[in-house]
């Protein structure tokens, strides 16, 4: 495996990066005009034709804001288009960023634009986070759609449905998760029944997680194990893993495979769309005082949370999270390897070890979130996708000094833990 | 609330204005719950500061 193009764009600009290639593919003549005929809405691709032909979509005028030099992003661009089949891979941190739904769509544009979708070795293919969260988006467990992606709003969807189960069904959608914190918060959201997810440690701006949780009559949590959430349930339930009952996993390609079979020659909308991407910044600038970026992630020995994963011997591997920075960052702040550090955003600040790390690009630092006495998430923010609502994690300003202890939110979380771990004595409960 | 609202707004404003305006209603009703629909509607009842004005515009057309 080779790749011939490493486009290492700055946190935040994925959408101007995909602009800049559709804006290539379109302006050398690029387009494979009859797909696009045979199989696109021809009005909205015209009208995406216009948007994208604008001199400001250009790889030269995105250069100072993706980083990447304009020459590299033609010529990827060029080789996507020209190189045979050609399929996009990505991963769950795209749809990590508040423009991330609109990078689901610039990258649908590119793949409908270059003829690369509805066959084998082409299209647009996710690699999702967990094992079955395609298995789970198929049954229905959306707030706001049944099984198969129908919308509760739709009459004769919910009839059936309703007629199926035998239960009266509402109309309308239900709360994602940030929402129904706030509402939590607000006093308007009374229950919460957690199965296999753990909110307090995997979710942004892990204060506010803790205040909606305080702020529920009854959380119930069904895991495997007690994870950080269990520390806020007022009953907690045994859970089974999956080598423990039968059950079905459906990954992405499956659920591909079986669209492709059903719509040959067609999109499931009938043709397909193409839709105006224009790149807006999040609202996450660096500043002053918190003049670099984070971005968090995953490594492959530790898995999410580590709820899991941290009871094992994988602890070998990676037994705390550490922060991964440039040389030149951490010489100006006077942090060696290994060092405590002080990680602070308008969210929160936590400490961690200090790694220097050539891969870091300059004003930009990394880290995990499979430690729960870390915290990264104390330090993410509550900036979200603007459709999905799913998480900005990839980008957070923060500023990084050197520290001598443990900050006050961890000091805060070892004596909850200790509480809210320790087995009452029968004569305690008395 | 605002912050997100506008952020949808900002999406659909690459439209022409009926398209984005129309558009905006049809995520608010499709994506957002009930009560937060009825937040947002006391809110432009209530001048709707903040908010960006295509988002006012299709707060007032959702029945």
């Amino acid at each position: 495996m080779r790749a011939d193009y490493h486009l290492p764009l700055r946190p935040g600009t994925n959408v101007a990066m995909i602009n800049a290639m559709a804006h290539v593919v379109v302006t050398e003549g690029l387009v494979v005009e009859n797909f696009v005929n045979e199989r696109c809405d021809l009005a909205a691709f015209e009208q995406w034709r216009a948007f994208i032909l604008e001199q400001r979509n250009s790889p030269e005028a995105l250069e100072t804001v993706t980083g990447v030099p304009a020459g590299d992003i033609r010529a990827a661009a060029r080789l996507y288009a020209t190189g045979g089949n050609a399929a996009i891979y990505y991963g769950l941190g795209v749809t990590e960023h508040s423009q991330g739904s609109t990078m689901v769509i610039g990258m649908a544009n590119l793949a409908m634009a270059t003829g690369n979708l509805g066959r084998r070795g082409v299209g647009v293919n996710p690699l999702r986070g967990q094992n079955n969260v395609q298995g789970s988006c198929d049954i229905g467990s959306f707030p706001h759609e049944f099984s198969g992606y129908r919308h509760v709003s739709d009459d004769a969807v919910r009839h059936s449905f309703e007629r199926a189960w035998q239960v009266p069904l509402e109309r309308e959608p239900g709360l994602r998760i940030s929402n129904m914190l706030e509402a939590a918060c607000d006093g308007t959201f009374k229950g919460l029944y957690a199965q296999g997810e753990d909110i307090v440690q995997s979710d942004p701006n892990t204060q506010h997680v803790a205040a909606g949780l305080a702020a529920i009559e009854c959380v119930v949590v069904q895991d495997l194990f007690l994870n950080e959430t269990a520390s806020y349930a007022h009953v907690f339930l045994p859970g089974s893993s999956f080598l423990e009952k039968d059950g079905t996993f459906i990954l992405a390609a499956c659920n591909g495979r079986a669209m492709r079979r059903r719509r040959k020659g067609s999109f499931v909308r009938g043709k397909g769309r193409f839709m105006i991407t224009e790149f807006i910044p999040t609202d996450e600038r660096t500043t002053e005082r918190f003049p670099l970026i984070l971005t968090t992630g995953r490594i492959l020995s530790q898995y999410n949370v580590g709820a899991q994963t941290r009871r094992t011997e994988n602890n070998v591997w990676h037994h705390e999270d550490v922060l991964e920075i440039r040389p030149w960052d951490a010489e100006n702040r006077g942090i060696r390897d290994g060092d405590l550090v002080s990680l602070s955003s308008r969210a929160g600040e936590i400490t961690l070890p200090a790694q220097i790390s050539e891969r870091m690009q300059p004003g930009v630092v990394y880290t995990t979130f499979h430690h729960a006495m870390t915290g990264a998430n104390v330090v993410t923010t509550e900036f979200a996708d603007w459709s999905t609502s799913c998480p900005e994690y990839k980008v957070t300003a923060v500023e990084v000094r050197p520290a001598k202890r443990l900050s006050v939110w961890q000091e805060h979380y070892k004596e909850t833990k200790r509480l809210t771990t320790q087995i009452v004595s029968q004569s305690g409960a008395d | 609330m605002v912050h997100n609202a506008n952020q949808i707004a900002l999406y659909f404003a690459a439209y022409p204005r009926e398209e984005a305006i129309a558009s905006i209603v049809d995520h608010l009703k499709k994506f957002w719950e009930h009560r937060m629909r009825q937040q947002i509607i006391q809110y432009v009842a209530k001048g709707g500061a903040g908010l960006h004005e295509l988002v006012v515009e299709a707060v007032k057309r959702i029945k």
